[in-house]
Formats: C-alpha cells, sequence, structure tokens
C-alpha cells in the first residue's frame, strides 16, 4: 500500500493535497485500499464550514410526479380545469394557503418552507429522477433502464456519503424501501452505494433482509464460524482487486449483523403503536418512521422512494385517498416528531419528485409530465422555516420568481450539511466531475 | 538533426545534471532538433528539443537544462524551456550550449510585418478550446454561457464565427478599435468576467484574437483554405524516463502542402494516468515515481496524436519467461519494457478451477479434481481445455451472455422471442459458427420473431439510429452515439458519420402475421438527413466511402460485407478484444466497446497480434480460444509478487474475477448438493440455462444480472456489495442449501469417512484444491470438543468455505 503524505513536492490544491497525491490515492483506493476514503473523509470533515448544523437528510422522494397545484401551490382563482376539485385552506402561517388534502401539514407550517419556483427542463421519469438526483441531464432516452440508472454521475446520496462517512456501525446511505431508481454511486463504485432495506415495513413480519440470527442456530456455533472465517481471512490476506474490496464489505456485514446500534435502528417494532400511527400505516409511512430511526443510529441519508404518483388518468380520487393524505400525515409526523426529539435542527428533510404536472387536467381526468413547476418541501436541517419561497404564475405553469433548477437545490442540500459543492473527484475518463454542477445556494432558505 | 562532436566529460555532464548521475558516466552526445527554425507570424512559437543520447541508456531530455543565445538577439528570443518567439524579421543562429558542447540551429524570421491573415478555423478555433472557453462547463454548454454560446469544443467553426461576429448585436468584436472588443476584454478579464481571465493580455492568444480582429475578424472558408491542416505529428513517439523525469514535447502541425508548423504551444495535453505522468498545457511532461505506462494525447485542430511514457520500474532483473506463443512474446516484451515481472505459474488445482469457470461457467468436481491433479502427462492442460470447449455448458454459458449483450429481455421480444433467440444462439456455440458468419446472420436476420433467430434483436432496435448504434458498439467495438448531438473534435466520428451508419437499417420493418406474431423484412431504405445541416447522407459505412447497393434489396448486406471482409479495422479487434476480457477480466481496450484513438490499448501490438490471429483462425471462436488458454499469461498465478501488485492492466498476474450472478448460484447449489428451484420451472434447470431475465430473484437482483437493457456488457455489474455479503453470510437461502436435508453436509456427516477426509472433500469440491496443514488445522477445530455434533461440524466448515473469496472469486 502507498503511504499517504500530505503536502508533496508539486503542485498543491487548495486543500493542501497535490492533485497526484489524490489520483495516485484514487489509483490504489480503487483497487479496495482504505485510505482513500479514509483520507477524503478526514479532508471532508476539516472542510466542513463551522456553521453546518446538518448532520444527515432524509429524502422523500414522491416518485412520478406529485401534483403541485393539488397540493401546496393551489390556484383558486383559475378556471375548474386548471384549479381541480381542491379547495385551498389557511395554515398556521397567516398568508400562506396549501390546498384541503393536506389538513396536518396545514397545521405546523410554522415548521417547513414551501418552495413553490423549482422548474426544469426533463419530462421524463427516469430521465428526470436521474436530474434530480445527479444534478446532470441523463445521456440515455426515457424508460426501462438498469437500477440504478445513473451509471457514471454519484447520487447525492452517494456524495453525502463519501463525504461525511457514517457516524456508527450503519451505512451512511440507505434506500427504503426499494433502490431508488437513480440512487446509484455512478464513478464513485459500489462502496457509496445505498446500502436499501428491501422489505415493507407495514409488514407485521418486517425485518431486514439477512440480517436476523439464522434460527436454530446456537452461540457456539456462531462463535465457531467467526473462528473460522477469520482463520480463511488471515490466510487470504493477499487477496487483490474487487475480492479485496469484498472483504471490507464483509467486515461491515459483519458489524451489521453483530451491531447492537444496527438492530435497533431497524427495529421498528420497538417504536409504540401511538407513533407507528401517527406516521400513518403505509409504505410511505412507515418508511418515513424507520428513515427517523436510521438517521437516529448514525445514517447520513436516508432516501424513502415512495411510487404511484404518475397520475395520468382519473387521478383525483386516487390523490384524496390514497396519496396526498398518506405524504400529509408521514411529512408532519416526521417534522413534529423531529422536532420532539430535539432532532430537527440536525436532520434536514426533503419531499419532492422528479417534477410537477400539468396546469390542465386532460381529457382522462388526470394531469401529465410538468417539469416547468414543481413545489420542494424543506424542514430542518437549519433551513428557515415558515416560508414561501417563489411563486407561479395564475396557472401554476411556470414561476413568475427567478426559477430554482435541480443544481440550486442540490447545491443548497451539501452545503446546509457542511459539504463544499465545488470539491472534484476525477473520473473514470479523466474528466474531473465537481458534486454538483453550478448551481446557486438557494438564499431565502439558509 | 544536428549533432555535437563528442567531447563532453561525464563529470562537467553530472555538474550540470543530477540526473545524469543516475544512468552512468558513459559518453553523451548531444542532440537538438529540428534542423532549422522558421517563423512567419508574430504569434508564432517553435519548440526546440534538446537530448543527450547515450549508448544503452534512456536519452534524457535537456531541454530545460541547457543554455540556448540567440546570436542576433533583434531577431528573437529564447525561454529557458527552448520555446522560441519572432521578434523582427532577419536571420541568424540558436546557440545551444551543454557543458562544452555547442550546437547552432539556423532560425530565420520573415513576414513579420505582413504575415498571412489569421485563420478563423486553424488559429482562433484551437485557441478558444485551448482557453476552455467552449468547454461544457462554459460557453460550450448547449445553452450558451450569459448568452454567449460556442459550439462544444469548436465542432461548429460558422456557428462560433456567427456567436462572435454577428451576434451579440456585433459588441464582441470592434474591428476599429480591436482592444475595445468584448471578446479581448472579457476573456483577458480586463473588465469582469464570470468564468475568470482565460488569455493572459501579454499571451500570443491575446496578440492573435487582437491580429484576426484588426484585420477585419474574417471567416475564411475551408474550402478555399491554402494552407488546411491534414495533420499532427508528436514527438518523442515513444519515450522511456526514470522516476522524477521529465520530457518536453513538440507538435508539428502538417499542412496540405506539406507546410510544417510548431504548434507545441497551441496544442491540447491530457494524460489517460496523470498518477505515472503527467502533462502541462506547454507539452511538459513529468514522470511520478510509480512505474507504468502512461498515454499522452495530444489534440490539435480535431487532430489527435499519442505519445507513450514508459516508466519502468527500476532495478529489476527482468527473467523472461518461457513462450507458448504470441501473448506470452507480447506480453513479456511490455513487462520488460516496464520492468514488471509477471506472477509464477498458476498450480494445477487453482489452473483447473480458473478455466472451467471461465469457459463453461461450471466447478470441476472433486472427481475431475482428482483426477486433474493425480495425471502426469505434460499436456494435460492442453487437453483439459480441449475437453472443455467440446462440453454442453460451453454452449450454455456463452448463449447465456451472448443473450445479456442481444438485450433478449422477455418483456421486450417476448418469451417465445427469447426461446427463439437462444435456440439460435445454442446452435450458433454448438456448431461452433465461425463469428463473420455469426454477425452476417445477425446483422440480416429477417423473418418471424419468433422462429429460430436473432430476428427479435431488431425488435428492440426498431428505429434506423438505434440499430445502427448497437451494431456499432456490439460488432465494431465503437460507440458512436456521440456523434448523434455533435461531433466532438478530437474523436473521429461525425454527425455524417452518424446518419451515414443508421442509414443501413432504414429498410427495415417489422410486419405483423396473420397468427398474430412479428416477422422483420426489409424493404430496400432510403438515405438520412444531416440533422444539422439537412442534405442527405448517403449511407456508408464507418470510415469508409459510401456503400454501393445495386444488385441487393436489403442494404445490410452491403454493411454485413464491409464489416466481415478481410480488411475492415474493427471487426476481428472489437471480437478479439471482447474474447479476450471474458477470460482476464479486462479488455486491452478497456471499456471493451469503446475503441478509439483516444483510448489506445493497453497493448498496442498484441491487440493488433490477436486481431490478426482471429482473421487466421478464420473468426473460429473455439480456435481463438484456445490460444488464448493454452498462453503462459493466462495460466499464470493471482498471487502477486513485489514487482507487480499494482499492475492490473498488463496482465502480469491473473486477475481475480467476479463471477457472474447465475454462475454463483449454480456453484453454490452444486457444492451443497441443492439444485436451486426456479419459479415455474421444472427441476434440473441450472440458472444459466435460464432464458427468463424477469424472473424475479433477490439473489439475481444484488449479485448483478443484467436487464438486458443495452449491448453493453458492463450491465452485468461486477461490483461487491454489503448486500452480497450479508446475503452469504446470514441469509436464510443460503443457510436452507447449506442445512438441506439431502444436502452434500448431511451426506458427508452421515458417511463413514474421516473428519480429515470430509475437509478434503469440501475443499475439492468447493475450492477444487485439497487443505494445506494450516487451513486443514484450522477447520478440524470444529470437530473438536466433546459434545462436538459432526453434522454441525460439517455444516460450518462449509459455511465457512462458502464465504471464502476463494470460493466467491474466479481467480
Amino acid at each position: 500500500m502507498w503511504k499517504v503524505k500530505i503536502g508533496s513536492r508539486r503542485e498543491s490544491c487548495c486543500d493542501g493535497v497535490s492533485r497526484r497525491h489524490a489520483l495516485r490515492l484514487g489509483a490504489t483506493g480503487l483497487f479496495g485500499s482504505l485510505a482513500l476514503p479514509r483520507l477524503l473523509e478526514l479532508q471532508a470533515k476539516a472542510a466542513m464550514p463551522s456553521g453546518a448544523k446538518a448532520k444527515s437528510c432524509i429524502f422523500l422522494f414522491l416518485e412520478g410526479g406529485p401534483p403541485h397545484q393539488d397540493m401546496w401551490d393551489p390556484k383558486p382563482d383559475a378556471p375548474e380545469e386548471i384549479r381541480g376539485p381542491f379547495r385551498p385552506i389557511n395554515t398556521n402561517v397567516p398568508g400562506t394557503i396549501i390546498t384541503d388534502q393536506l389538513p396536518l401539514c396545514a397545521k405546523i407550517a410554522d415548521k417547513y418552507t414551501i418552495l413553490r419556483s423549482h422548474s426544469h427542463r426533463d419530462n421524463g421519469h427516469s430521465t428526470g429522477y436521474h436530474y434530480v438526483m445527479t444534478g446532470r441531464r441523463a445521456n440515455f432516452a426515457d424508460g426501462d433502464n438498469p437500477i440504478p440508472n445513473n451509471d457514471y454521475f454519484p447520487a447525492v446520496g452517494s456524495i453525502v456519503a463519501r463525504e461525511l462517512g457514517s457516524r456508527s456501525t450503519l451505512p451512511p446511505y440507505i434506500n427504503l424501501p426499494h433502490p431508488m431508481t437513480a440512487g446509484g454511486p455512478g464513478f464513485y463504485g459500489a462502496e457509496y452505494a445505498p446500502f436499501v432495506i428491501e422489505s415493507d415495513p407495514t409488514q407485521p413480519d418486517f425485518e431486514v433482509k439477512d440480517l436476523q440470527p439464522i434460527a436454530g442456530l446456537p452461540e457456539s456455533r456462531i462463535a465457531m464460524r467467526r473462528k473460522l472465517l477469520s482463520g480463511i481471512d488471515e490466510l487470504e490476506r493477499n487477496v487483490q482487486g474487487r475480492a479485496k474490496t469484498m472483504s471490507t464489505y464483509y467486515e461491515k456485514a459483519q458489524s451489521l449483523i453483530t451491531s447492537p446500534d444496527a438492530k435497533k435502528a431497524f427495529d421498528i417494532h420497538a417504536e409504540p403503536e401511538a407513533v407507528r400511527e401517527r406516521y400513518g400505516y403505509t409504505q410511505l409511512g412507515q418508511c418515513t418512521l424507520l428513515a427517523r430511526r436510521l438517521i437516529e443510529g448514525g445514517c447520513r441519508f436516508v432516501g424513502v422512494d415512495a411510487p404511484g404518483w404518475d397520475v395520468h388518468f382519473n387521478c383525483f380520487p386516487s390523490l384524496q385517498t390514497d396519496l396526498i393524505p398518506y405524504a400529509d400525515r408521514a411529512f408532519s409526523a416526521l417534522v413534529t416528531d423531529l422536532e420532539q426529539r430535539g432532532l430537527l435542527d440536525e436532520t434536514l428533510v426533503i419531499m419532492m419528485g422528479e417534477m410537477g404536472r400539468t396546469p390542465r387536467v386532460n381529457a382522462q381526468a388526470g394531469r401529465d409530465h410538468w417539469s416547468m413547476a414543481q413545489t420542494v418541501i424543506f424542514a430542518g436541517g437549519g433551513t428557515k422555516p415558515g416560508q414561501v419561497i417563489g411563486a407561479t404564475d395564475a396557472q401554476a405553469a411556470a414561476p413568475t420568481t427567478e426559477p430554482v433548477g435541480v443544481n440550486d437545490v442540490l447545491r443548497t442540500i451539501h452545503t446546509l450539511l457542511g459539504i463544499n459543492p465545488d470539491r472534484q473527484y476525477y473520473g473514470p475518463l479523466g474528466r474531473p466531475v465537481p458534486l454538483v454542477d453550478g448551481g446557486k445556494i438557494i438564499r431565502e432558505l439558509v | 538533426m544536428f549533432r555535437a562532436s563528442r567531447s563532453s566529460s561525464s563529470v562537467g555532464l553530472a555538474t550540470i545534471l543530477g540526473v545524469v548521475v543516475l544512468v552512468g558516466s558513459s559518453r553523451g552526445e548531444l542532440v537538438v532538433s529540428p534542423a532549422s527554425v522558421l517563423l512567419d507570424r508574430p504569434e508564432s512559437s517553435h519548440q526546440l528539443l534538446v537530448s543527450v543520447a547515450q549508448p544503452n541508456q534512456l536519452p534524457i531530455d535537456v531541454s530545460r537544462s541547457v543554455s540556448y543565445q540567440i546570436s542576433q538577439p533583434t531577431v528573437a528570443v529564447i525561454d529557458s524551456n527552448g520555446l522560441v518567439h519572432p521578434l523582427s524579421d532577419g536571420q541568424t543562429e540558436i546557440i545551444v550550449r551543454h557543458n562544452k558542447e555547442e550546437v547552432r540551429v539556423p532560425l530565420e524570421v520573415r513576414r513579420l510585418a505582413k504575415p498571412e491573415p489569421v485563420s478563423f478555423h486553424n488559429e482562433i478555433v484551437p485557441l478558444l478550446t485551448k482557453a476552455r472557453c467552449n468547454a461544457g462547463g462554459c460557453h460550450g454548454k448547449a445553452e450558451g454561457q450569459n448568452g454567449f454560446r460556442l459550439s462544444i469544443f469548436g465542432f461548429d467553426a460558422a456557428a462560433d464565427f456567427a456567436a462572435i461576429v454577428k451576434e451579440g448585436r456585433g459588441r464582441r468584436v470592434s474591428v476599429t478599435a480591436p482592444e475595445q472588443s468584448l471578446l479581448l476584454k472579457k476573456g483577458a478579464a480586463i473588465i469582469p468576467h464570470g468564468g475568470g481571465r482565460k488569455i493572459e493580455p501579454d499571451s500570443y492568444q491575446y496578440a492573435r484574437l487582437k491580429r484576426w480582429i484588426a484585420e477585419g475578424a474574417g471567416f475564411d472558408d475551408l474550402a478555399s483554405q491554402s494552407h488546411r491542416i491534414v495533420a499532427i505529428e508528436v514527438e518523442p513517439l515513444q519515450q522511456s524516463l526514470l522516476a522524477g523525469g521529465a520530457q518536453q514535447l513538440r507538435v508539428t502541425a502538417v499542412d496540405n502542402n506539406g507546410f510544417r508548423r510548431c504548434v507545441t504551444a497551441e496544442a491540447d495535453y491530457e494524460s489517460n494516468a496523470p498518477s505515472i505522468a503527467e502533462v502541462d498545457q506547454r507539452g511538459l511532461i513529468e514522470a511520478s515515481d510509480i512505474p507504468g505506462e502512461a498515454a499522452i494525447l495530444v489534440r490539435y485542430l480535431g487532430h489527435v496524436a499519442v505519445s507513450r511514457i514508459t516508466l519502468p520500474r527500476p532495478e529489476v532483473e527482468f527473467q523472461r519467461p518461457p513462450e507458448t506463443n504470441f501473448i506470452d512474446r507480447l506480453v513479456w516484451d511490455k513487462l520488460q519494457r516496464l520492468g514488471i515481472e509477471p506472477s509464477e505459474l498458476a498450480d494445477d488445482a487453482t489452473f483447473l478451477r480458473r478455466v472451467y469457470l471461465d469457459t463453461i461457467g461450471t466447478l470441476p468436481t472433486p472427481v475431475e479434481v482428482r483426477e486433474f491433479l493425480a495425471d502426469n502427462s505434460r499436456d494435460k492442460r492442453t487437453l483439459v481445455i480441449d475437453r472443455l470447449l467440446d462440453r454442453d455448458e460451453y454452449v450454455d454459458y456463452w448463449t447465456m451472455r451472448w443473450l445479456d449483450v442481444l438485450r433478449a429481455d422477455q418483456l421486450q421480444i417476448s418469451p417465445q422471442g427469447t426461446v427463439a433467440m437462444q435456440r439460435w444462439l445454442r446452435r450458433q456455440f454448438r456448431e461452433n459458427q465461425p463469428f463473420d458468419e455469426f454477425a452476417r446472420e445477425l446483422l440480416t436476420v429477417q423473418g418471424s420473431t419468433t422462429a429460430e433467430g436473432p430476428a427479435s434483436f431488431y425488435k428492440v432496435l426498431d428505429k434506423p439510429d438505434e440499430a445502427s448504434r448497437a451494431i456499432s458498439q456490439l460488432l465494431l467495438g465503437v460507440r458512436i452515439e456521440c456523434a448523434q448531438c455533435h461531433h466532438h473534435p478530437s474523436e473521429r466520428w461525425s454527425q455524417a458519420d452518424y446518419v451515414g451508419l443508421a442509414g443501413f437499417f432504414t429498410g427495415i420493418k417489422l410486419k405483423k402475421l396473420p397468427n398474430g406474431n412479428e416477422a422483420v423484412i426489409s424493404l430496400g431504405g432510403s438515405d438520412l438527413p444531416h440533422p444539422r445541416t439537412g442534405e442527405t447522407v448517403a449511407a456508408r459505412p464507418l470510415g469508409d466511402s459510401p456503400a454501393e447497393f445495386s444488385g441487393t434489396g436489403d442494404r445490410r448486406i452491403a454493411l454485413a460485407d464491409w464489416m466481415t471482409a478481410s480488411a475492415n479495422p474493427f471487426f476481428a479487434k472489437a471480437i478479439a478484444n471482447r474474447i479476450w476480457a471474458h477470460y482476464f477480466g479486462r479488455g486491452l481496450v478497456e471499456p471493451i466497446d469503446d475503441m478509439r484513438d483516444t483510448n489506445p490499448a493497453s497493448n498496442e501490438p498484441l491487440m493488433a497480434a490477436l486481431a490478426q490471429h482471429m482473421r487466421s483462425v478464420d473468426f473460429d471462436l473455439k480456435a481463438f480460444t484456445r490460444t488464448l488458454l493454452q498462453s503462459r499469461v493466462y495460466q499464470l498465478s493471482a498471487r502477486a509478487n513485489d514487482s507487480n501488485a499494482d499492475d492490473f492492466q498488463n496482465f502480469s498476474h491473473a486477475a481475480y474475477k467476479t463471477l457472474p450472478a447465475e454462475v454463483l448460484l449454480d456453484a453454490i447449489s452444486d457444492c451443497t448438493g441443492v439444485p436451486e428451484k426456479f419459479n415455474g420451472w421444472p427441476e434440473g434447470y441450472r440458472a444459466v440455462q435460464v432464458w427468463d431475465n424477469r424472473m424475479p430473484s433477490y439473489f439475481f437482483r444484488i449479485f448483478g444480472r443484467p436487464v438486458r437493457a443495452s449491448v453493453c456488457e458492463c450491465e452485468r455489474s461486477g461490483e461487491p456489495s454489503i448486500a452480497q455479503s450479508l446475503h452469504l453470510l446470514n441469509s436464510p437461502e443460503i443457510m436452507a442449501k447449506v442445512q438441506h436435508r439431502h444436502g452434500k453436509a448431511r451426506q458427508l456427516a452421515n458417511s463413514d469417512l474421516t473428519c480429515d477426509a470430509i475437509i478434503d472433500e469440501l475443499y475439492l469440491c468447493m475450492l477444487s484444491r485439497l487443505p494445506s496443514s494450516d487451513e486443514r488445522s484450522l477447520m478440524l477445530q470444529a470437530f473438536d470438543g466433546i459434545d462436538a455434533d459432526r453434522l454441525a461440524a460439517v455444516e460450518d466448515v462449509q459455511w465457512a468455505l462458502l464465504n471464502s473469496k476463494e470460493f466467491i472469486f474466479n481467480h
């Protein structure tokens, strides 16, 4: 293994480590050396601006495109084919109006901020997802792709995992209850891939796959197995390449299996019934609750994927019964819960989808894709609550204030977490890839 | 080239050049190039290269340590790096002094007062590229930057000219007051510029932009250009450096009249391995202390040249191992140059396991291992290779791999289509169909998508450009999708090439059959318009002239003829590299289907020889594979030595290869003695044989089975993950196999074998070898103790072996 010398004979980057050293470390790190991630972790911590409050992030992704005008950006004065059937209601913040489908969120509007002027130009699901999660336009056509579909650019969660590392034995980046379509690590590699919990926490027999002790295996045999395996490990010290990477995953997996932190974090059954009810016995609700437990356990970035929002046909009944109330319940419960536990300041919560939906209700009584306008909800993590940022026109079709783009949101997330968004890593083709591709911090929010 | 008299003493040399001490004290010879220098424009420059050549030693670049003098200093000026700039017309000499040696190079400067007008194409566009004005993050991005938009890397000079001269209400250039031009004021950050200072006010770039504007900011029509650059040359083409050494490059542009001009200061440089050698924008390479090889890519005006830099590992006495065939010779050549020693030959057991898993995707049985180990014949490795290539599992395995890249996704092409494709592939590999015939059949297929054959391929690729993109990547190893939107100037393929190739696929239609199935039919076809200009582009293969379609109703036949012709530069190379990558864990060109000038092979002579070999065996894949497997390089150990531990691209030791999900599952099933039950499939099918790529399976998903959404082999992820480790360590599924009542563990526990014999059997079955004494004593601990339960012990040993990297990987 190469020795890591900081401060080198040739040109240095501003972080005090020469590019050559970084690259050299990269070359070995790629093949499993732990030197690079550790070094970068140290750097990342050193580079942390002192003001950053957020330690972790819960990212609720309403996959398919939630209708902003039927939730957060009502247009009561617009014609019916635009405003839809839902009525506006007042929130506990004077002057802030949302739709009557969000009664629980209406009561706590002072605890989060509504950004109405989010806008971008990718109207596809898988491509839009890619854009939102990576800040880069997809280079593939919208449609079925392997998951994750971001094979080059890392998702925001992988970046956070790389920059901040974990705070415990829990993996730093987790996806629930299935992998996020564009949640992959891209060229950062499997080390920064999300740990995916692929079980439904609403089920009474919910457990994280492959984490429970094997039934009927006595402690003496577990000990024996550990002994045999560590004996083999000792003999296999010299493995290389991916096999070496696999060794580090074995270590992580072992500590996950044996860790009381992990066991505790994953044990959603330990939550009082009242709390589980408050989040709602829905997949989104229970995943959101589990996300809170994972954050408490030391995870940095939990991405919850909540599908079903692609409401092209007869959308209002399903919005009214299955979609918006679940999100209303889960989001309001999470924010209230975090606050009560004193965690809201250090936990950034974001709720968004890949796009908004068309202003005009279509002939099938649904709404279609509309990336020109979307509402994004922020809470905690040092954001200023109780605001409405930006506005859209009379049809909720386009921002009338300066549009906020995907990279503005990503830059803001990283900054709040104390990550330098301009940091670069070299991709496999030798091109420098900054964490965030441009963008501006959303000033009103921080 | 001028050579100095051999006069210098070694002592003198050493005092000037600390580095020379390293190469001993033999006499050096001062070599200066070029023979003479001509400069005819105010902003031009010429790079001198000065080296000391010594017998049996690496020549050393001394361009920055000699002293330079211009006899008549009013004519020109030379900096300490050896770069000459003109000052006024005249003739003089450059005197290069190195210790007591002296070389004089004639220098002429002329027409400075009345130079040829600046060419927008040849001189302004590369300048904007080198200053990164037109990079993707700046004005080159699709929407431009703050209203100023340039074509990415300057591929569209006419559009760039319009943007600079005509758009922005003409305020970007001011012919009457060039210095007031926004282009200069912004670029040099004289007024605030979001991108900062890109052009120094005292640089040649500034001077040239200013002169171009002063001359009227004209646009030279490419067709009427008297000096069109047709090539660039880089010197040196190949150079070995010592650790910490440096080398200056010189780049020369050659125009259509044969006129040569030094563009070292103007070209763009990039190292493909900056950890080994970095290059700066003057063309100065600095070597690190990591041995290896770097390709320095030089770009100028869409032309690419490569200088290869080698840093040999010092103090390695290279022992050339024996050679079985040309592969060994060419790999040893490379390793010798790098000073990397190859690993030992793998032992018989390791070789056997590797060749089984690679060739047939199956572990050898304990009986096969014992027989092989007991066999004393000298050619037993060769014989086992032959036997494996004739086994049914070879057909299964290669059929599966091609189902992946032919995109046999049953959701897209229906289960019937997938089976039709699988049958066709099985026939190809069973009959060892030559690959050119295979490709021709695939390319020109017609008929029902549910009859045995590859017709479904065109069901997925139902647009001409999608088909051409996929075919190009799959069969030619060329990715042309970038050229859909723009011509990357340093790459070869233009938008015209893109639509030209798509023009072969315009006649394909999917026709509904009366029975509800579909058939691929081919009806002539038509040429496609250029995406930017709208002009019709005649169908043409990559890098060739338009195709001739007379006498054929199916345009694809013309493409197949071109592709499989012996002179085709892509086809044999692409399949040779693909098969090499399968057996060696990495392509000579990587990614395997991304061959281009700017992505050279890690061993070009070997790549060329393999392509030639593929042709000489008439595309017989088994014969080709046999050559690979018989080479000593394939049979090297995965255990690295001191000199090759960091080498992953020169094949100095075997790689640890990830087992495909299906192969791993079959291996687990085989060695636990518990076949996997696939939902809806009769018993007895192996994972490799299952064509249904959508069958839900947690195991397949976490171990990276592809969804067959692209022709790229990269879709099959070989990346390890925590989920994989957890699954093997702790899943009920794996536990069920280990503890199965008809499983191997119980069978062994219930047998009358001794503990030692059981351990042997488990090692043979899972790792295809016998345990070492250390391993045996480790495993015997499981059987120790008064209340030791024999079944539990066998299960625990099996579980532990199943979680060893030696089991999970092919090595």
